[in-house]
């Protein structure tokens, strides 16, 4: 049962991590190497929240919208003239990423931050006592999920996000504005990532480099799920659940690393990764 | 006749104003120290420390009537950074001793320089142990004296099995590993030994083991900063609530982990809790010199001010800041400072007395336990 609860929580943290990731990529086609930064700064929202005195649920919507206005000017500044450069685009994110580190750094210090737990406590589950946070971050991780399958199935947003996948010269030429889809991605997809910054602080340090650790391991499942947020869900259960399983029964050490090799092996078998299933 | 006690005048002469020399001439204590990498956070209190120790014993006339400076290089925290400082520091800035506080893969990679360029070095930094090196005293503790009185306080309140996690690297290995054969020896048993990579930040999985195997007790070494306040975070959201002992908590990280840190037991040195004249003067002198700017006096800071105090008592012992002498000096002075009386006395090393500190609810240290004099144990058995 606790192994059960575990995988699944794991694979809802790893989605919740990776979903503003995979937005961008889907539609812009580029790694937003500064994800890690972006996750910082979410949490340094929920640091800011608490200073300030404020409930700390209130971190979600000053990190969603902080992160989002952040995703715009970076957007609008640094990506956009780079959308036919995808290798000098990592690199420009990459270094957005450093400079967001240490401007944090100036503003904050590099001192680990104090940051109210979300939701303390345990609950009881079959027999075992879970961590209460996690389930939250469950259900969080489903209504984030459906939220996003909702916008991109039903609205006008989805509709054109779609197009602009698809076939991006059709879309302008249908008098899609394509700039704006893409600028508004963007900042969806910032967005998701500060929200995840937030949901992040009950599990983890907060420190300016608290975002790299997750970078990595986002990176690759959004790799393997390739723009299709249900092969991103299922990404996240299988690598989530290898994760678990290989920590449990072989090593912790190993554990850490199951995520980055397991995606590595399967692009090296399947190109596309999950997408195609 | 005459003409020979001229030449012995003149002789005399000669050395007195050689000595006036020596006189006027202020004594180099070399600090490299990680400014920047990972012991930037604690490094300023370090500093800071030595700042105050300089001060002190200046404005009581110096050693030996010279003035003491500080050279303070940034070894990075690490190997590459401080070959260069160790070598800027002994070969450019001809300081008469290193002092400080170190990585241990600094202080490796310092080392050949040390003994290459013959200076005095004393460590100020608590470590995994038996780091030996002629030229090398060390007034922190090692594994020998942190572990014991957690063990030993755990046992006397009933728990016979263990439970360890730590991060994947020496010195968290070397703690644990120190525990582990304490523990046996005390008669406990370690029902589960984890770690995890330094930049790991994923404890589910060894949560979820430690809360299947049930132990009486838990002791955690993991790397300072980041790992420690993600494994405590995790260890709370999850229920955990068995006596937890923490290896490698300070008092400033027990404060900015807040209420998940409550109740955690911590094992050290120096807590500025201590109830002594030596400390309370010590604080004040810190606060009124630093006022805001203060860093919170640590483990690792008071370390380096008491062997400040210990090389000023080597070199006027010795008459002299010469190598040879002051190291024969060393390890039989002794200072009584914030954390009592040091002298290392054991193989370059120094008994000490631990303390058993608590955290409490707002973050501050009540000192749970005290073990006068801990010792070493066999560090260096092979120097003189």
């Amino acid at each position: 049962m606790l192994l059960t609860l575990d995988i699944l929580t794991t694979a809802a943290i790893l989605f919740i991590v990776s979903i503003g990731l995979l937005a961008i990529f889907g539609v812009l086609k580029i790694i937003n190497f500064a994800h890690g930064a972006w996750l910082t700064v979410g949490a340094y929202c929920a640091v800011v929240t608490a200073k300030i005195g404020l409930n700390p649920w209130a971190a979600l919507p000053l990190a969603f919208v902080i992160g989002a206005a952040l995703g715009g000017l970076a957007e609008h500044f640094i990506i956009r003239p780079l959308y036919r450069r995808p290798l000098d685009a990592i690199l420009a994110t990459w270094g957005l990423g450093i400079v967001l580190g240490q401007l944090i750094t100036l503003a904050f210090g590099r001192d680990v931050q104090l940051t109210p737990n979300l939701y303390a406590g345990t609950v009881e589950i079959l027999g075992v006592d879970y961590s209460a946070y996690r389930l939250v971050a469950l259900g969080i991780a489903l209504a984030i999920g459906t939220l996003f399958a909702l916008t991109i199935e039903r609205t006008r947003l989805g509709l054109s996000a779609r197009a602009v996948i698809m076939n991006e010269t059709l879309a302008r030429s249908l008098g899609i504005d394509t700039g704006r889809v893409r600028l508004v991605v963007f900042m969806i997809g910032a967005g998701f990532a500060g929200l995840a910054g937030v949901l992040l602080t009950p599990l983890t340090s907060v420190d300016p480099n608290m975002g790299v650790s997750w970078l990595i391991g986002a990176f690759m499942l959004v790799m393997v799920a390739d723009a299709s947020y249900l092969a991103l869900a299922a990404a996240c259960l299988v690598f989530g659940a290898a994760q678990v399983l290989i920590s449990t029964f072989v090593s912790p050490i190993l554990g850490s690393i199951a995520v980055a090799v397991l995606a590595a092996l399967v692009l090296r078998i399947s190109p596309k990764g999950f997408s195609r299933a | 006749m005459v003409k020979w006690s001229l030449v012995g005048a003149a002789a005399l002469a000669l050395a007195a104003t050689a000595a006036q020399a020596a006189d006027g001439k202020p004594i180099v204590i070399g600090i490299p120290i990680g400014l920047s990498g990972a012991n930037s956070v604690v490094a300023p209190s370090v500093v800071q420390a030595a700042e105050l120790a300089v001060e002190e014993i200046n404005a009581k006339g110096g050693v030996l009537g010279r003035k003491l400076v500080l050279e303070v290089a940034d070894d990075a925290s690490g190997a590459a950074g401080a070959q260069k400082a160790f070598d800027s520091l002994i070969y450019q800035k001809k300081v008469d001793v290193l002092i400080s506080m170190e990585t241990s893969a600094a202080r490796n990679a310092g080392l050949p320089a040390v003994t290459k360029g013959k200076v005095p070095y004393i460590y100020t930094s608590f470590y995994e142990g038996h780091s030996c090196n002629r030229n090398m005293f060390v007034d922190a503790w090692v594994p020998e004296q942190q572990v014991p009185p957690v063990v030993d306080a755990f046992k006397a309140k009933g728990a016979k099995t263990y439970f360890l996690i730590g991060s994947d690297y020496a010195f968290g290995r070397g703690m644990l590993g120190f525990a582990k054969s304490y523990v046996e020896k005390a008669g406990g048993k370690v029902l589960g030994e984890e770690y995890l990579p330094m930049d790991g930040s994923d404890w589910t999985a060894i949560v979820s083991k430690l809360k299947e195997a049930k132990p009486d007790a838990l002791i955690t070494s993991t790397a300072g900063g980041a790992p420690n306040v993600t494994l405590t975070k995790q260890l709370r959201g999850a229920g955990v609530t068995l006596p937890f002992a923490n290896l490698a908590l300070d008092e400033g990280t027990a404060k900015s982990m807040g209420a998940d840190a409550e109740g955690v037991y911590l094992s050290a040195s120096y807590v500025t809790g201590i109830d002594s004249p030596e400390n309370k003067a010590f604080l004040a002198a810190m606060q009124k010199k630093f006022s805001a700017e203060l860093r919170t006096p640590n483990d690792l800071s008071v370390p380096e001010y008491e062997a400040i105090y210990l090389y000023k008592a080597a070199v006027e012992k010795a008459g002299g800041t010469e190598t040879a002498k002051v190291l024969e000096a060393l390890p039989t002075v002794s200072f009584t400072g914030p954390r009592g009386t040091i002298t290392m006395s054991k193989q370059h090393h120094a008994p000490l007395t631990m303390y058993l500190g608590q955290i409490q609810k707002d973050g501050t240290v009540k000192v749970a336990g005290t073990f006068k004099d801990v010792d070493p144990g066999e560090q260096c058995p092979k120097l003189p």
